[in-house]
């Protein structure tokens, strides 16, 4: 087995792509559809998702059911959980040739952190040992779509609607108050990471073939 | 960042930091029973001991579990929450906040870690710097014959997940030297005041109250006796 590749922007064998995009922009079951397809063609394929190591998830979620984080606490806490999968599963994974796609990245912080008044180049600079991926989909949805399939589907969660942040007491006005903001720090980190932006409206199929061709012409240079 | 800058809150924030068996434990519990009795409005906080996670952590610890870096998280997740809880909270109201340990003991242990010395500085850069910051020297052998009296060095303060050596106590000298050296070089960095944790407890107990005294009357509280 080969150590390292040049033909990855990480420098590992294999290939690391990231789907961003908020809550009920369709991410899950896309990454969920990517990986059927990559399986069937024969590669190894991985999800990592957000806050899901053994040593954070747990505390993460008793410490938002208090309510009592603030800003730069809520940030390194998302850190931990992101570094301990990065060293336990992600690295690995992509030692060893396999196709890594990881359900949010670095860039969720960076949005949700700043918004809650982190500095943009303090919460960078905690997360900057991060590989860079390969490729970073986000899948981009305006808020008046969003508020539908959330109101349809999960209904508001306190911190999805930035309710931690006091913009508004009402949760409707909350939640489209924050995530205007997190699709404005989106926007701004698009040109910054080169992110391929794909309209999360579009149908599902319209969607997965967007992710798949620009994925296909990667494949080749995964080393297994 | 925050940690440069002086603060402009009416309270006053005192810290102590060392190795472990520096003595510097004692000498703050010796401080806080003075100033109890003296200007009374005094708040105590430690290291790791935020309910959020200093659970986590000494569970994980356990384990032996740890990065360099998330073991270095960990300890800044804990600093955040008791700087945003406690400290804070008890500057803006006037508080004398006695703290053992500071981002200081991050910086000497992390970066003795091999975890980069910029990096670290910069996770913390959102704390308070210290009206006054004080670090009890002392040789890692009278350490270790320190802490050594009733236990045996642990993993991570043996810096044993470095695999400097099999011994523990070998391994904990070359650790804390490490760890020791980093503190050295910060004395300059953050004008942290150096004592001489050889010397007698009583003795260095004078030297601290005279400091702080010194500090709070800078700031315009009078100790009384």
């Amino acid at each position: 087995m080969n150590d390292t590749n040049k033909n990855t922007k990480h420098g590992y064998p294999g290939l690391l792509i990231v789907v961003e995009g908020t809550d009920g922009s369709g991410r899950t079951m896309q990454i969920e559809k990517l990986r059927e397809w990559l399986s069937f063609k024969g590669y190894g394929v991985m999800v990592s998702e957000w806050k899901t190591s053994k040593l954070m998830s747990n505390v993460i979620d008793q410490a938002k059911e208090k309510n009592l984080l603030n800003a730069s606490t809520f940030s390194l806490l998302y850190a931990a959980d992101f570094t301990d999968r990065l060293e336990k599963v992600i690295i690995p994974a992509l030692r060893a040739g396999i196709i890594v796609i990881t359900d949010r990245y670095t860039y969720t912080a960076y949005s949700r952190d700043v918004v809650r008044g982190v500095s943009p180049e303090w919460v960078r600079r905690v997360y900057d040992f991060a590989p860079v991926p390969d490729l970073v989909f986000y899948l981009k949805m305006p808020v008046e779509a969003l508020l539908k399939r959330i109101i349809a589907t999960s209904g508001f969660d306190y911190y999805e609607s930035g309710r931690d942040i006091g913009l508004s007491t009402d949760f409707y006005e909350s939640f489209k108050l924050y995530q205007r903001r997190i699709i404005n720090e989106y926007a701004k980190m698009s040109n910054e990471f080169g992110f391929i932006t794909i309209n999360g409206n579009h149908s599902i199929n319209t969607v997965q073939d967007k992710i798949r061709q620009n994925i296909e012409p990667l494949l080749e240079k995964i080393i297994d | 960042m925050r940690l440069n800058k002086s603060h402009d809150l009416p309270g006053t924030l005192i810290v102590v930091e060392g190795i472990d068996g520096s003595g510097k434990s004692t000498q703050l519990a010796l401080l806080r029973e003075w100033l109890c009795h003296t200007i009374k409005d005094v708040i105590f906080t430690e290291w790791n001991s935020s309910k959020l996670i200093s659970q986590t952590t000494k569970k994980a610890k356990k384990k032996n579990q740890l990065s360099p870096r998330t073991f270095s998280i960990l300890h800044a997740i804990d600093f955040a929450d008791r700087l945003e809880q406690v400290i804070v909270p008890s500057l803006k109201a006037g508080f004398t906040v006695l703290a053992d340990r500071y981002t200081y003991t991050a910086f000497a242990r992390d970066v003795a870690r091999g975890v980069d010395h910029n990096w670290v500085r910069n996770m913390y850069g959102f704390a308070i710097k210290p009206d006054l910051a004080l670090y009890f020297k002392v040789p890692v052998d009278i350490s270790l014959d320190r802490i050594c009296l009733n236990r045996a060095p642990k993993f991570y303060e043996a810096g044993m997940d470095l695999n400097l050596s099999q011994d523990p106590y070998e391994s904990y000298k070359l650790f804390q030297g490490r760890v020791i050296n980093e503190y050295d070089k910060m004395i300059d960095e953050y004008d942290l005041i150096k004592i001489n944790a050889t010397d007698s407890i009583h003795n260095q107990q004078m030297l601290f109250r005279d400091i702080v005294t010194k500090t709070l009357n800078a700031k315009g509280i009078e100790i009384k006796e």
